[in-house]
């Protein structure tokens, strides 16, 4: 079972998404800002974060840098409302980059998608 | 003292006395018998013997010892001490007498010598003092032409040191000495006779320029003839003659000027003009380092004899002023005559062989005499100056060649004199020098020029940047509550697809979906206000309250940014109809800028004070103040001068100001920073 980390100041939306993501057999851990993020991938071995990028204390670029720079390998989605940092290279370096919308579709297949590709 | 003489004298006579005395007694007493004869001969002997001692000691005593006193004498006396020993030569007055006379000779003979040398020292400093620093140049060279000695004044000006000059050959220090130089020095050393060249142009390779009158000499020394060269700086004398004459101005008008092709046109026009250094006709090719070709570039110069005569005959007639025609001259009109367009076409490649390149490339001076035979003239070349003398100088700038001029008599076929080519070969110098400093400068203004593009066009792409920022902030502003409001809608549909009864998560997920649109509401109601025609005011609020309200919200910013902040507050300020957050935007926005200009330890005062039926809000600062260009900008929206300004604060300032039926207007202070003043009415 792949477990995911879910980082999002939104609370509702942290919990939507952890619910939803539940639902679909995943485990899900969550974490409030980008600080709270990197703690927990210092401690703890996820396959799979997906992270916002407007969020309090640390925002999800900084938080991508660090966590990258921890663990290269870990797959990381951004999700996020904004939709122009899709062509800033700060985000050059996630695995996808998906705009916030309420269909989650989009966000799932990705997940299934980069879990099974690395996987294999 | 007893006399030492007459005692000797006495003892002399002493044996004498006994002799005497003894025979006198044997004569009275008539001792003469045969039987006491032998006793007489006896006497005899004894006495002869007692005198021979005696005179062998007086002599021992007296003789020898003198010498010895003398010898020792004439020992010191050859040492130079001309000094007698009193008691040596005591009682010996003769010869004391002569070594005296001898002491005083030597004595003044020691004088004689000594102010001898005095006279010599002093000759020699005098002579050094001459030859080491007057101003005159001094040089001394040998055989071999090697320079042997030169004397301060020379080091210094040229800025040589010693070790630069000695060893080296004229040549090696000047430009253009082979010529003239060159040739009166061989005259010198074969005849002997001195030679003085007056007004002499010597331009040294670190390229200082004087004018001097150089006397050539030979003189002998140990043996072997050496040449003494005396050069009188003669530059300031002749700076006058030379700040009057015609090529100084121009090189001066074409230091001033930036345009290429009229700087190029003024050193051709310097090097053809009769008052300049008169050739019939010049031109100019310059290096392009990227076609690595030597193009011409320009040309001065009349297209036929016919044009030649008529324009001296114009020159003659009317002193025409060269340097202002110079001045008129503009790039458009270069007038297409043939001789230029030749040039024009006239591309030489470096890896030729043509005279031209080689002129380049040797960075010398080729003075041909008689093109037509001349190895050294390629037939292409040949061809296309059409003329048998000429003179082609490079270009050389730094230590680069970047062209060169070629100038020719075409049309009077007067002979090129080592004068002319020595004033042109300097000319250059100063003509390289131009056109590489005009060269550069145009090379700057078109970077500035690109630069200045670029930065428009930054500051364009800013100001986009900041409208798709506030785009982007109110999309993210809106977009999160209908993204959670959609995400729940889509789990309460699907709870009731699935025919789950769970009305809790369903209860959860609607009231999840009320808040987050309660939130939207809010978010579009502050984005209305900002873009709502007009507030809807109906407090009355005391100004000075708002202010030090701001101002309490900055406090710690102020602190850390070193800024003080004095307020000056009117305390019998009416009430003004007003909102009070608005204006309390208006001072954050205000008082913001304010600090964004302001350096550390700068000062923002604020006051407030009744002028009539209105107030007055001032908000003064020490900083930079605002540019004259920018004032009537100011409270556009989206103008901003700051890298991460948005532009918006002045703009937001000047609408709720408007609302409120006041004014705004923002000045410079003639003591420096900036002041914006706000006037309110007060209600009647
Ligand atoms: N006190 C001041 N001293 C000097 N220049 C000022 C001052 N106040 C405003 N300006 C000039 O006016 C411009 C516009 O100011 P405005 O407040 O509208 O925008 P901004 O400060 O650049 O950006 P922001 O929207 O973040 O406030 C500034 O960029 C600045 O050049
Ligand atoms: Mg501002």
């Amino acid at each position: 079972m792949s477990r995911i980390l879910v980082v999002e100041d939104e609370q509702h939306q942290r919990e939507l998404y952890a619910m939803e993501l539940e639902d679909d057999g995943y485990e899900v851990e969550q974490a409030s800002n980008g600080k709270e993020a990197v703690e927990k991938v210092k401690n703890n071995k996820y396959d799979l974060v997906i992270l916002d990028i407007r969020m309090p204390e640390m925002d999800g670029i900084e938080a991508l840098g660090k966590i990258l720079s921890r663990d290269k390998k870990i797959p990381i989605i951004i999700y996020t409302a904004y939709s122009n940092y899709k062509s800033n290279f700060m985000t050059w370096t996630a695995d996808a980059y998906v705009t916030k919308s309420s269909n989650l579709d989009e966000l799932k297949n990705k997940i299934k998608e980069i879990l099974s590709s690395r996987s294999v | 003292m007893i006399n030492r003489r007459l005692l000797i004298q006495f003892l002399f006579y002493v044996p004498d006395i006994i002799l005497g005395s003894i025979l006198y007694f044997l004569h009275h007493e008539d001792y003469f018998s045969s039987g006491m004869i032998n006793y007489i001969i006896l006497i005899l002997i004894v006495y002869l013997a007692v005198k021979v001692l005696l005179h062998i000691w007086v002599y021992k005593v007296f003789v020898i010892n003198q010498i010895e006193s003398v010898r020792r004498y004439i020992h010191n006396f050859k040492k130079g001490k001309f000094s007698l020993k009193e008691n040596e030569l005591r009682g010996q007055r003769y010869l004391s007498e002569i070594i005296n006379e001898l002491t005083d000779v030597g004595r003044h003979f020691e004088n004689m010598v000594a102010s001898q040398k005095d006279e010599i020292d002093k000759f020699k400093e005098f002579y050094n003092n001459i030859v080491l620093s007057v101003s005159s140049y001094f040089l001394v060279i040998n055989q071999k032409n090697e320079i042997i000695f030169a004397n301060k004044s020379f080091s210094t000006n040229f800025n040589l040191a010693n070790e630069d000059i000695v060893n080296n050959s004229i040549s090696d220090l000047f430009y253009f000495s082979g010529g003239k130089i060159a040739d009166a020095i061989e005259n010198v050393k074969k005849k002997g006779e001195s030679i003085v060249l007056r007004q002499t142009r010597l331009l040294s390779k670190n390229r200082i320029a004087i004018i001097a009158d150089v006397k050539i000499s030979r003189i002998t020394m140990q043996g072997e003839n050496q040449i003494v060269l005396v050069m009188d700086d003669i530059t300031s004398k002749c700076r006058k003659d030379y700040q009057i004459s015609l090529i100084s101005q121009i090189s001066e008008s074409i230091q001033k000027d930036d345009e290429i092709d009229r700087v190029l046109f003024s050193i051709l026009t310097a090097v053809t003009s009769g008052s300049g250094l008169g050739f019939n006709r010049a031109m100019l090719f310059l290096y392009d380092l990227a076609s690595e070709t030597l193009d011409g570039k320009m040309a001065v110069g009349p297209d036929s004899i016919e044009e030649a005569v008529q324009i001296w005959g114009a020159v003659q007639g009317e002193k025409i002023d060269i340097v202002k025609k110079m001045e008129d001259y503009s790039p458009g009109d270069r007038k297409g005559g043939f001789f230029l367009e030749q040039v024009l076409s006239k591309h030489y490649k470096y890896t030729s062989d043509a005279l031209f390149v080689k002129v380049l490339k040797e960075q010398r001076a080729y003075h041909i005499k008689d093109a037509w035979n001349d190895t050294r003239v390629d037939p292409d070349t040949r061809e296309f100056v059409g003329v048998g003398e000429f003179i082609a100088v490079p270009l050389v700038a730094g230590n680069r060649s970047i062209g060169i001029i070629v100038a020719d008599n075409k049309y009077n076929h007067a002979p090129i004199w080592q004068d002319n080519i020595e004033l042109l070969s300097i000319f250059t110098v100063q003509a390289a020098l131009s056109i590489e400093s005009c060269k550069s400068l145009t090379t700057v203004r078109n970077q500035m020029e690109k630069i200045k593009l670029r930065q428009d066009a930054i500051v364009e792409s800013e100001k986009m940047a900041a409208v798709g920022r506030i785009a982007a902030h109110i999309a993210h502003e809106i977009r999160n509550p209908l993204v959670t409001v959609g995400g729940y809608a889509q789990r309460i549909i699907q709870t009731v697809n699935k025919g789950l009864k769970n009305p809790e998560s369903i209860k959860n997920a609607a009231s999840v979906i009320l808040k987050e649109s309660e939130r939207l509401e809010k978010i579009l109601s502050n984005v209305m206000d900002f873009t709502r025609p007009s507030p809807y005011i109906r407090e009355f609020n005391n100004l000075n309250e708002i202010i030090n309200d701001t101002v309490s919200l900055l406090q710690n910013v102020f602190q850390e940014r070193k800024i003080t902040i004095q307020l000056f507050l009117e305390k019998e300020i009416p009430l003004v109809k007003s909102d009070f957050n608005q204006l309390k935007q208006v001072m954050l926005n205000l008082v913001q800028n304010a600090m964004d200009a302001t350096p550390q330890d700068g000062v923002i005062k604020i006051s407030t004070e009744i002028d009539g039926d209105k107030v007055i809000i001032r908000v003064k600062d020490t900083g930079s103040g605002i540019d004259e260009d920018h004032l009537k900008n100011l409270f556009e929206p989206f103008f901003t001068t700051k890298v991460t300004g948005v532009g918006l604060g002045l703009a937001v300032v000047r609408k709720i100001i408007n609302d409120h039926n006041g004014e705004i207007t923002a000045v410079n202070n003639p003591e420096g920073g900036a002041e914006f003043r706000i006037i309110l009415p007060v209600p009647i």
